[in-house]
């Protein structure tokens, strides 16, 4: 109280001079203390969430509505979802648990990026649609008050698929599914069928040797940035009122009920009523009551699954079915090339299936190859194989792009696809035994392109009951019990 | 009156030394037949009081809260069997043991003679139900509420103390019986007016007034079952009771007195029933009714016509027994989906048909159908604050309306409409369940045909 007395009182004053530095860190030290005593005041007083018997501020909390087990892009976007489907703000609590805060494995943030509506099943061009209309206005679905837009970088370059003779009818049916028609109702994709002499014409930089037909992407598909992405869905979030725990799933608390069908059969219905989520680097726990819970775990969402007893039961029935979805390493590479292909150049997709894009301005390209299932590599790391650029993604690279021949790697990675053994396309909507479980995973590869409308789609189950916007019915989990694939007619 | 106190002090030996597997059965059909016992004060020799000693009494205002009292024992040890399966043997006494401390406290509040035993029995059931809030609650938000909950409290009913004493001191007594021919008229001056905010804040803080109501949907909501029942049933119900006793001796100074606080219920009464219809979590919104019905109550004891008081006793029995059984209907929502959130549990008329039942008779009783003692009390309520001023029915009209929609909001929500896939194996409705809801709405709807016995001293 003297010092800050005089302090106010001389100023720059004999005394205010002789005492400086001293001064300064105990007015600093004291200023400091008033504060510290006013936090704890406010906090102690009704109304802050203080309590005397032991700080839990870095548990979750013991209670959520719905908990999310996965705070990826697909996590992100079934929460973002459902805060905005909900009737009234505040109604739904939503924990959304992520282990691995910096997401140093993430499929998300280690994908190549790109987003595009060249599928055959409607359903994955209805998806990709969607989210292709939320990334271009993504300044208005994700605006948070007093931060900065978004830039996505979103290059609408486009998809190039080469089809060879054998693939060139799967091509062309694909096209007519993509293309809108005068019957339904949706829209469609702007796609563009090429021969090679088109080809040749528009990109001369490819050799069309083995190339019977090209569909070139107009509108909508291109690539992105998804780091950005997620963060401006994990801040979005975050200001509508979703809690964020760092931690991990270890345990689901369940109960059973038996019941028999309509047809006399027994089934075993069960219920979770506890996730136990084990807190970062040390043995505590917490265990969350929780109404619903939504598995986005990405690649380890096998296992997650299994936590929750999918798939513990005799092979061939529904108990013993279990969450086909398992990591998948891929590769993706980073050359330089100063004769390579201009700005125009879109994603191409060989029919090897090698595929490459163009990376900023630089003459620098991203690009891959998915191996055979003989050569997949060990997902237990994330370690890159330069021997596998060498041998596989190089000869079909130089192949397709002469300029590709003399090509420099500068930087290499892996990531994982949440790689669904099954049919090689998602899994949404609820489980039929476990009643209050739903996925959002298994996506093999675009799962980021998908994610605002799988999202979406998620939630207006868990809050309606049913598909609404888009019927993403051929994507349940029943089919793996039915057998029923839900394939991609893929080129390749 | 010692025939019902000494019996439910009885009851914690009882709880203690039973066997393991013979607590809860033993606990709960004892606590029935005391509380059959409590019927006898029904039948009053005189039009005064029925006068057991010099401490206790018991008169036509405060049988129909005894009884209610005691009814709601049973009923709340019956509710609390569930969440209290995985807990160890001596906690589950010890709840038990708090149930019914606050039971035997409020017996005694109830039939205290001497004001100052009403006040001393008044503070201590204070103190069961923190406990009860603090440590069995759900959620981390307990603390704060239960925080919230004793010091409004006690804020509140601080000044009630010394106007006590002061009564004391000038009157010589506080025997009630006494003070109703031995008080003064009270003019206006200003020691009087503190005398009078100081007698009835604690009433208004309790039961609860609009503006100092916060405590309430936090007390409610984060209470386990049985705090929220005796809560809303009964607790609430000791503000009123402390109110229509005191106002005699306020005279004739409430006229003047009363005016901010009518206004405050009759817009608190809008405000809070508006707030029922964007609730999204259960449990506040039946918290909010309460506050909307006790607004009610507190107009009604405020302009002191025979019928607005007769109105306020029919009104405070009528919404304990609906306030208690909408809890107890929401709890078993809650421990079948474990969330309170109203739109995660939607359609459930489906997959329990007989619980919507209950939840149609609940809702029906909380809109004040007729011939329900529910609008019995509104109705009373309605005629004397209308004849008191001529506007304030484009209030409660509102009121009326309003409660309406959310009472139906709340139906329909829960009970209609389409079902989510995580409703599919909510596990049937159990016995205990339907005996609880039936031991709610059995009085209820018997009371309305006998409706006498609960519209209080003036009838």
């Amino acid at each position: 109280m003297l010092r800050r007395a005089l302090r106010l009182g001389l100023g720059p004053g004999l005394l205010g001079r002789g005492l400086g530095t001293h001064r300064e860190g105990s007015t600093l030290a004291w200023d400091g203390k008033v504060s510290e005593i006013k936090k704890k005041i406010q906090s102690i007083l009704p109304g802050g969430a203080w309590s005397p018997l032991c700080d839990t501020s870095h548990l979750p909390p013991e209670h959520s509505d719905v908990v999310i087990v996965g705070g990826g892009v697909l996590g992100l976007s079934v929460a973002y979802w459902l805060k905005r489907l909900e009737k009234q703000q505040g109604a739904i609590r939503v924990l959304v648990v992520e282990r691995d805060h910096t997401y140093s494995q993430a499929s998300t943030v280690l994908s190549v990026g790109g987003i595009r509506q060249q599928f055959s099943l409607p359903e994955n061009i209805q998806l990709s649609l969607f989210s292709v209309e939320f990334l271009r206005n993504i300044n208005e679905y994700l605006a948070v008050v007093d931060d900065p837009p978004l830039d996505l970088q979103f290059n609408p370059s486009g998809y190039l698929f080469l089809a060879s003779e054998e693939g060139a009818t799967i091509m062309e049916n694909n096209v007519k599914v993509q293309r809108p028609t005068h019957f339904s109702r949706q829209e469609g994709a702007k796609v563009c069928l090429m021969s090679p002499e088109q080809l040749q014409k528009k990109f001369p930089w490819i050799n069309t040797e083995g190339v019977a037909l090209a569909s070139y992407g107009l509108e909508n598909e291109g690539w992105f940035d998804p780091w950005c992405l997620l963060q401006g869905l994990r801040r979005k979030v975050q200001s509508m009122g979703v809690l964020f725990c760092h931690g991990e799933v270890t345990r689901f608390v369940s109960s059973s009920n038996h019941m028999e069908t309509t047809s006399g059969e027994k089934v075993t219905l069960r219920r979770i009523h506890e996730v136990h989520v084990k807190v970062d680097r040390s043995q505590e726990y917490q265990p969350v009551e929780c109404a619903i819970v939504v598995i986005a775990a990405g690649a380890w969402s096998g296992q997650i699954a299994e936590l929750a007893g999918i798939g513990k039961g005799p092979p061939g029935t529904l108990q013993g079915t279990r969450l086909p979805v398992e990591p998948r390493k891929r590769y993706v590479y980073l050359w330089h090339c100063p004769q390579g292909p201009g700005l125009e150049a879109p994603l191409v997709a060989d029919p090897s299936g090698a595929y490459f894009r163009r990376e900023g301005l630089g003459n620098n390209y991203l690009g891959g190859y998915s191996p055979t299932e003989e050569e997949e590599p060990d997902p237990g790391n994330l370690e890159v194989d330069h021997d596998f650029f060498q041998e596989k993604v190089w000869p079909h690279l130089a192949r397709r792009v002469p300029a590709f021949e003399t090509l420099k790697v500068r930087r290499a990675w892996a990531g994982y696809y949440d790689y669904n053994t099954f049919d090689q396309n998602g899994v949404v909507g609820p489980h039929p035994l476990v009643v209050n479980m739903y996925f959002a995973t298994g996506f093999s590869g675009h799962g980021l392109q998908q994610a605002p409308a799988v999202g979406r789609a998620v939630a207006e189950v868990m809050l309606e009951g049913r598909f609404q916007t888009i019927d993403l019915s051929p994507f349940l989990f029943s089919r793996f019990y039915l057998g029923e694939k839900a394939q991609e007619h893929c080129i390749i | 009156m010692l025939k019902f106190i000494i019996p439910t002090i009885m009851l914690m030996p009882l709880t203690w030394l039973s066997k393991n597997n013979l607590i809860w059965i033993n606990s709960t059909t004892h606590s029935l037949l005391i509380s059959f016992t409590s019927l006898l004060l029904l039948t009053q020799s005189n039009d005064n009081n029925l006068n057991y000693s010099l401490t206790f009494f018991s008169d036509p205002l405060s049988t129909p809260l005894l009884i209610l009292t005691m009814w709601l024992l049973p009923l709340m040890l019956m509710a609390s069997q569930s969440h209290l399966l995985k807990e160890p043997l001596a906690r589950k006494k010890l709840y038990i043991t708090m149930l019914i401390t606050l039971q035997v406290f409020l017996i005694m509040t109830f039939t205290a003679t001497e004001l100052i035993l009403f006040y001393i029995m008044f503070e201590a059931t204070l103190v069961p139900t923190l406990i009860i809030i603090t440590r069995w609650g759900n959620q981390t938000e307990r603390l704060n509420a239960g925080l919230y909950f004793l010091f409004y409290t006690l804020l509140g009913s601080l000044p009630l103390l010394v106007a006590l004493t002061y009564l004391q001191n000038t009157t010589g007594t506080l025997n009630f019986l006494l003070m109703q021919y031995w008080t003064q008229p009270l003019s206006t001056s200003w020691s009087n007016t503190f005398m009078w905010l100081a007698c009835m804040m604690a009433f208004m803080v309790k039961m609860p007034l609009y503006g100092l109501h916060l405590w309430l949907p936090k007390a409610h909501v984060e209470a386990p079952i049985a705090g929220s029942m005796v809560l809303a049933a009964v607790l609430l119900k000791l503000g009123g009771y402390g109110m229509l006793r005191i106002t005699p001796m306020l005279n004739p100074l409430t006229e003047h007195m009363a005016y901010p606080f009518l206004m405050l219920s009759l817009w608190g009464m809008i405000m809070t029933s508006s707030i029922c219809l964007r609730q999204t979590d259960l449990k506040s919104l039946i918290a909010y009714s309460s506050i909307s019905h006790m607004a009610l109550v507190i107009t009604a004891i405020l302009i002191q016509t025979p019928w607005s008081y007769m109105g306020a006793t029919t009104l405070m029995i009528a919404h304990g027994l609906t306030s208690s059984m909408l809890f107890c209907l929401a709890n078993s929502n809650y421990e079948r989906i474990h969330s309170r959130t109203m739109i995660l549990a939607r359609g459930l008329q489906i997959f329990l048909p007989l619980m919507a039942t209950w939840w149609l008779l609940a809702s029906l009783t909380n809109l004040a159908l007729p011939p329900t003692i529910n609008l019995i009390g509104e109705l009373f309520v309605m005629m004397s604050m209308f004849s008191w001023s001529n506007l304030t029915i484009i209030l409660m009209g509102t009121n009326i309306v309003i409660t309406t929609l959310y009472s139906l909001y709340m139906l329909i929500t829960t009970q209609y409409g389409k079902h989510t896939y995580h409703v599919n194996n909510l596990t049937p409705s159990f016995t205990r369940e339907h005996t609880l809801m039936a031991l709610h709405i059995i009085p209820l709807l018997l009371l309305s045909l006998n409706p006498k016995i609960i519209l209080g001293p003036l009838y």
